[in-house]
């Protein structure tokens, strides 16, 4: 059994397995499957200030090796995310390690939500700001995309929080890495790539977008070779931890995510085919590592031979 | 167990096909208006689960029967598993038709193979009641023999009229409440979204009692996506809320729908 720990700054997870947000829930769902706290980071669907409706349906098409999502952020708002049984309490009666995600639809939004967390964190682990999301009009996308506005964000929440940040960088800009640094620089403790690519499907029967909001964020297996890229770009770019994401479905992809740069990963699309992804997951790197006799996990990350 | 075994795969008519899996824990469990999310694809990544409702089972043989028809990747790759092989089966998901009580008159309204997700709340039904099944047209007629076998009622109505009445199948509703004065009306149904919100706005305008199931294209299955969300009515400014049909339902009583817009 190899040591599967990993250091992200002062945050510290048994392993590096968290799941992205929005395809976990808030942890309920999949809890009658396996012991959410065995994962290294449960990160929850997006919070912000009021409860959110999300977008019209349909809200998901399949593609080749993937699928193409416009859910819209829907969400309980944060009172009721704080205080209902069936969100933070209930994270806290499981003992679940765990990170929100927030968003907001103004920059004052997001310091409110972080000032909210930050008030009653007992069991908050970190917070990820969503400044990524490409399915909302407002907040998400306009913020992740313009780097100044990408960095005010980012400084309004560590101005806001002592807990550790992680910004949730897109993938839909010229240079991640740019995006990065201006985290980093405002203040973000780590980060995490990619949040999903934008995409759009046809019916050609009808000529009909498949999805309502029209266009939607592209994720699954397809994705994997881009987000490991981007990985490998960001680790060149920063020195602060990096959450890998994009496409992972097995434990395999999870390494590879690791030798690429990322510190911990985190399971996406994967648990809406395999609610026990996470968990096969974590025991397949464990297997990695013993059968490569790597003792400690934190060896193979960042480790990519050129 | 995750695995199902395939016993019979078979196209029974038009683009219809029923499919029997062994997997004797969710025979068990599974009630009416429940679903089974199956994994077709071996290789996980390359396609989400498909979502088909539990047309039958049998607890003695440890049987799950889904009808469904091929309208895409999906069913057209089911299609073509054969006998022996196994698929990846999440059940018994979502929430269930109620128990038909004794000194209730059930009547199921289907539309298509909508008529596969209600047979278990007819079988078991203490009381025989009416089926109303709608179609566009004859290659669509299906499973009506079934509940003929039960001994219920059954009317069929078709958009081109080739089988009984031409017309809708919410048409049909007013003669079965005439030729059964008296009763006390249970509404069941499945099918297309038009017709159950088409239904919905019938039992609600009579004051009707029914339960209709309702869904949207599903993702996870379990709750945790929120793609599938139906609008249901809630106590907010606009009236209505997203609920995951995969959950919260797929089973709403109408009183539950929003019919607003």
């Amino acid at each position: 059994m190899a040591d599967l720990t990993v250091k992200l700054g002062n945050l510290i997870l048994k392993n590096p397995v968290m799941t992205a947000s929005g395809t976990f829930g808030y942890g309920m769902e999949y809890h009658n499957f396996f012991d959410i706290s065995r994962l290294g980071a449960v990160v929850v669907k997006g919070i912000r200030m009021e409860v959110s409706d999300g977008n019209p349906t349909p809200r998901v098409a399949e593609v080749t090796g993937g699928m193409i999502n416009a859910i819209g952020l829907q969400g309980p708002g944060v009172d009721k995310f704080l205080h209902d049984e069936h969100y933070m309490p209930f994270l806290r009666k499981v003992g679940a390690t765990t990170i929100v995600n927030i968003w907001g639809k103004s920059l004052e939004e997001y310091g409110e939500v972080a000032a909210a967390m930050d008030s009653e964190s007992d069991g908050i682990s970190a917070l990820e700001i969503n400044i990524s999301c490409p399915n909302v009009k407002e907040g998400g996308a306009a913020f992740g995309t313009d780097i100044k506005l990408a960095q005010s964000v980012v400084a309004m929440v560590r101005k806001n929080t002592k807990l550790p940040i992680i910004t949730k960088l897109s993938p839909n800009v010229t240079n991640i890495g740019d995006f990065a640094c201006a985290a980093v620089d405002a203040g973000s403790d780590m980060v995490s790539l990619i949040n999903t690519l934008g995409a759009m499907a046809i019916d050609i029967e009808t000529r009909r977008p498949k999805i309502a909001n029209v266009c939607g964020g592209l994720s699954g297996a397809c994705v994997k070779p881009v987000a490991i890229k981007m990985v490998y770009d960001v680790a060149k770019r920063v020195k602060v931890p990096i959450i890998g994401m994009g496409g992972i479905m097995n434990a395999a992809d999870a390494i590879e995510f690791l030798i690429a740069g990322a510190s911990a990963i985190a399971v996406g699309t994967a648990n809406f085919i395999n609610p026990m992804a996470t968990i096969e997951i974590i025991d397949g790197i464990n297997e990695y590592l013993d059968r490569h006799n790597i003792k400690s996990v934190s060896e193979i990350i960042n480790s990519v031979r050129l | 167990m995750k695995f199902g075994t395939i016993l019979k795969n078979e196209n029974f008519k038009s683009d219809y096909y029923e499919i029997v899996f062994y997997h004797p824990e969710i025979a068990a469990a599974a009630r009416a208006g429940q679903f089974v999310h199956v994994q077709i694809d071996e290789i996980s990544s390359r396609m989400l689960r498909r979502p088909f409702s539990i047309h039958d089972t049998d607890i003695e043989k440890g049987t799950v029967t889904v009808v469904y028809k091929v309208v895409g990747d999906g069913t057209k790759r089911l299609s073509g598993k054969k006998v022996g092989e196994c698929c990846d089966l999440l059940s018994a998901l979502g929430n269930s038709y109620s128990d038909v009580a004794p000194d209730e008159y059930p009547i199921i309204i289907d539309g298509g193979y909508g008529a596969a997700a209600t047979y278990i709340l007819a079988k078991n039904s203490p009381v025989k009641g009416s089926f109303l099944f709608g179609a566009r047209g004859e290659r669509d007629v299906i499973l009506t023999e079934k509940y003929q076998a039960l001994n219920w009622d059954v009317k069929i109505a078709t958009n081109d009229g080739s089988v009984g009445h031409q017309g809708l199948v919410t048409d049909l509703i007013a003669k079965v409440i005439e030729e059964n004065p008296g009763k006390k009306f249970k509404f069941f149904a499945c099918g297309p979204h038009p017709m159950l919100i088409a239904l919905t706005k019938i039992l609600m305008q009579q004051n009707l009692d029914g339960e209709i199931s309702l869904d949207h294209v599903m993702c996870c299955g379990i709750g945790a996506c929120f793609a599938c969300v139906v609008k249901v009515n809630a106590d907010n400014e606009q009236k209505w809320r997203y609920a995951r049909s995969c959950s919260e339902g797929p089973v709403f009583n109408v009183k539950e729908v929003y019919i607003g817009d």
